[in-house]
């Protein structure tokens, strides 16, 4: 529960900070796949280097990742059968076939059915995921933080000494961003 | 108060690229950690963790001297590795000196591993250890862990060794020098405490039978008697069968007749339905009695074993002599096969008899789904696991416990469909400080067929024997001092389910350590054994796993039937015959009377339902042939008037036309 409430703060961290929408969704987006891949495979081993190499935003990939686990484990029974169609499928076997008998492919364990299914949800909706994730994030930012900062308890602490010392410890230990 | 962060000026911050240079040197040294950990420290874990598992799957302390790993060449090098006995610690079951092996990088891309060729090295049985090895203690078995799998292990473990010792007649030798030193008169039949089961069948025969002979006798005094069918008679008799004067008094007639039929029917009925219950009654009686019949053999059977009148065939004592000499070799069979099923894939192993699945526990998250796997194979490419050559070699003289061994096994792999090749073990060799000599394994896995087929052959050429027990009682002893044996066995198992195996021992130049307490017995087994130079032991188990029937032969066992035969077989005749006497005495009585109930009965009971019987079907037969009648007469009466009427019909037309 502590894990997962801590994610959660450190998301809305994430948001109502200066990040730029794009790593955000990216980051978000990133998860949608990790999520859904086996953590032992080629898949996850390239997004993790995608996420290191480019600025896509490391802790909403990882809190993305950590909520759709627990989407992918209520999704296995559909990915099973999904996954089952398209090994089957005649017309994909002589792909299958090449890409088993592959170099580095075969490490993907697209072969079993569950991570078949999950990998073909998962790349189908990560291009949408990523601009929905995007639109939401500029919503949420201009109605609902906008709206925030303008009440009167948030510019009333915005006034106090410990805000003033939190900004002061953000901009000398924080970590900004990207 | 002011807001300090207000008054100074905002930094403009510079716009950073999508590539994250920064990241370059904690990944640096991430990476260089992973190296420098493989490098030195890896395969010291390796080393550990493979003994640590080893500790686990074969409860016994497992050593390795020494481990080396290449990434760049995917290979491994395991020196000086030390299973110890689980039985005796102070000694190795197995020590191997030199395991390599490297692996192709073109398989590994590929997410398969495949080894051209493994290379084993110095191995030796039975090596004393330095000091001695740490054995797993046993897990408590606690209600809860005692899981379907355990329970079906503990089975199979138990099984083997009741089938030998329930065929292998406790003591059978013992019951023979017993019954050669004392007499059938000691048998003190009187004197049984427990009362035979068959004069408690016979005794509850008789008293049930006594209660169906009452109420037969009750019920036939309530059949239809004799008057009521003769009243049915007179009431038939008073009935008009012809000169009816209208159609009515016809159709009156029949109606009467109808009911005294159906009256009569009903009472037939009720007679027929007695008859009926009677016999299975009757049946039911002399089954009763066939079953006692058996029961008194079983009880016959009973007293000869409570009595020790021992078997003198050549089948039970082979048994006898060799259950002792067999029974740790089955026990260890079994230990392999236990653990064998326990960590075997599943789908080898499928129990088809329905049973002994452990039930889901409610409210639990279903365990993560593991799906489908496929593989999509295609002539010449790498199965998933193919160990394609193992070499197996070993010199005597390095130490008292290593042989002449060579050998190889072929073809170890995880999908031999794809391979087309079966696995072959082949390994032979002499163990020149122990004796042992022309030792050849071979074993043939094959997979490539539907139906899956492992064959075995284990020889021995020679093997000494030392101060070896096959029968060690109060009444008599048998031994090897010393003897040289030969080993050959065959195993065909099919499916992983259909088992037939034949182990043929054969022992020469023995050196026999017999005796008995009977002075007569000791001389008879004396004499015997000298007239045996060689002895042969075939022992076969065939069956369904782990439902196997063994069974043993040898020379042995006819040897000394013959030599017990005469002096023993008049004994055991007299003892077999006391037994039954006594038994037939018991029951006999209780016997004798119920037979004459039941003759009784029946006698009295089928003459009386037979004269009923005889008497409704008269009165039935009488009111048919009246209603015949009635009809007839009516039909004829009919006839005559309409002939009448047409005759003074034309004589009337005559009158008319006036002719």
């Amino acid at each position: 529960m502590t894990l997962l409430l801590k994610q959660i703060f450190a998301f809305f961290k994430l948001l109502n900070s200066d990040t730029g929408t794009n790593p955000l969704a990216a980051g978000l987006t990133c998860g949608i796949i990790l999520g859904f891949a086996p953590f032992i495979s080629l898949q996850t081993l390239l997004i993790f280097l995608l996420v290191f190499i480019f600025r896509i935003q490391l802790g909403a990939a990882f809190l993305s990742a950590f909520f759709f686990k627990f989407v992918a484990y209520l999704f296995d029974p559909v990915a099973d059968v999904l996954g089952q169609k398209f090994l089957q499928s005649p017309a994909l076997r002589p792909l299958f076939v090449s890409l088993y008998n592959a170099p580095l492919v075969p490490m993907t364990r697209f072969n079993n059915s569950i991570v078949m299914g999950s990998m073909v949800v998962s790349i189908l909706l990560a291009p949408l995921a990523f601009f929905i994730f995007k639109a939401l994030i500029l919503k949420y930012r201009e109605t609902v933080l906008a709206r925030f900062k303008e009440t009167k308890m948030w510019k009333a602490f915005k006034a106090t000494a410990f805000y003033n010392w939190y900004c002061k410890y953000d901009s000398l230990y924080g970590v900004h961003g990207n | 108060m002011k807001n300090e962060t207000e008054n100074k000026p905002k930094k403009i911050k510079k716009p950073k690229g999508p590539i994250r240079w920064e990241a370059i040197v904690p990944v640096t040294i991430i990476v260089l950690v992973m190296v420098l950990y493989f490098h030195f420290l890896f395969d010291l874990h390796l080393r550990k963790t493979m003994e640590w598992v080893g500790y686990q799957v074969v409860g016994a302390e497992v050593d390795v001297e020494k481990l080396e790993t290449s990434f760049f060449k995917a290979s491994l090098r395991i020196q000086g590795v030390n299973i110890t006995d689980a039985d005796q610690p102070k000694q190795n079951s197995i020590s191997i000196g030199d395991i390599r092996f490297s692996m192709l990088w073109d398989a590994l891309l590929r997410a398969k591993i495949v080894v051209n060729e493994v290379a084993v090295e110095q191995i030796e049985f039975n090596k004393i250890r330095k000091t001695p090895g740490k054995v797993k203690p046993p897990e408590p078995v606690t209600p809860e862990k005692d899981s379907a799998m355990s329970k079906e292990a503990e089975k199979v473990k138990g099984l083997a060794l009741n089938q030998i010792e329930k065929k292998g007649e406790d003591n059978v030798l013992g019951d023979i020098v017993a019954m050669l030193g004392g007499s059938s008169s000691d048998m003190q039949l009187e004197k049984l405490n427990q009362s035979l089961i068959s004069k408690e069948k016979a005794k509850a025969l008789e008293a049930d039978f006594q209660k169906k002979q009452t109420a037969w006798q009750e019920r036939i005094k309530q059949l239809p008697q004799g008057k009521d069918f003769q009243m049915l008679g007179d009431r038939l008799g008073k009935v008009k069968t012809s000169n009816f004067k209208s159609p009515q008094e016809l159709q009156d007639s029949l109606k009467e007749i109808d009911s005294i039929l159906k009256e009569g029917d009903a009472k037939l009925k009720v007679v027929q339905t007695a008859n009926s219950d009677f016999n299975t009654d009757l049946k039911g009686a002399q089954d009763g009695l066939k079953d006692l019949d058996a029961q008194i053999k079983a009880d016959i059977k009973d007293l000869e074993k409570h009595f020790k009148i021992p078997k003198i065939d050549a089948k039970s004592i082979s048994m006898s002599v060799f259950k002792k000499y067999l029974a740790p070799y089955m026990e260890k069979v079994n230990k392999y096969k236990a653990m064998y099923e326990k960590y075997a894939p599943p789908n080898l192993i499928k129990k088809k008899d329905g049973s002994n699945e452990e039930p889901e526990i409610a409210i639990q998250p279903r365990p993560r789904s593991k799906g489908v796997t496929y593989e999509f194979g295609r002539p010449n490419s790498y199965p998933l696991f193919w160990l394609k050559k193992t070499s197996i070699s070993s010199q005597a003289g390095a130490s008292p416990y290593s042989g002449d061994i060579k050998g190889q096994i072929t073809d170890i792999t995880s999908n031999q469909v794809l391979t087309g090749k079966p696995t072959v073990i082949d390994i032979a060799g002499d163990f020149p400080p122990q004796n042992i000599r022309g030792t050849d394994l071979k074993i043939v896995l094959n997979n490539t067929t539907s139906v899956s087929k492992a064959d075995l052959t284990f020889k021995v050429g020679s093997y000494p024997l030392a101060e070896k027990e096959f029968v060690q009682s109060p009444d008599v002893k048998i031994g090897f001092k010393k003897a040289q044996g030969s080993l050959l066995v065959n195993a065909h198992l099919e499916a992983y389910k259909d088992l037939k195996m034949k182990l043929d021992n054969q022992f020469k130049n023995i050196d026999y350590d017999v005796s008995s307490k009977d002075a007569v017995a000791d001389s008879i087994l004396k004499n015997v054994f000298a007239g045996i130079p060689q002895v042969s032991l075939v022992a076969e188990a065939n069956g369904l796993l782990p439902h196997i029937n063994f069974d043993i032969e040898s020379n042995l066992g006819s040897e000394l039937q013959k030599g017990f035969q005469k002096q023993i077989q008049l004994k055991i005749d007299e003892a077999r015959k006391k037994i039954e006497q006594y038994v037939q005495k018991e029951i006999a009585q209780h016997k004798e009377k119920i037979e004459g109930q039941i003759n009784q009965l029946k006698s009295q009971v089928e003459k009386e339902l037979k004269k009923v019987q005889d008497q409704a079907e008269a009165q039935k037969k009488a009111a048919e042939s009246k209603t015949d009648q009635a009809k007839k007469d009516a039909e004829n009466q009919g006839k005559k008037k309409l002939e009448e009427e047409g005759k003074k019909a034309v004589d009337d037309l005559k009158k008319k036309f006036g002719l």
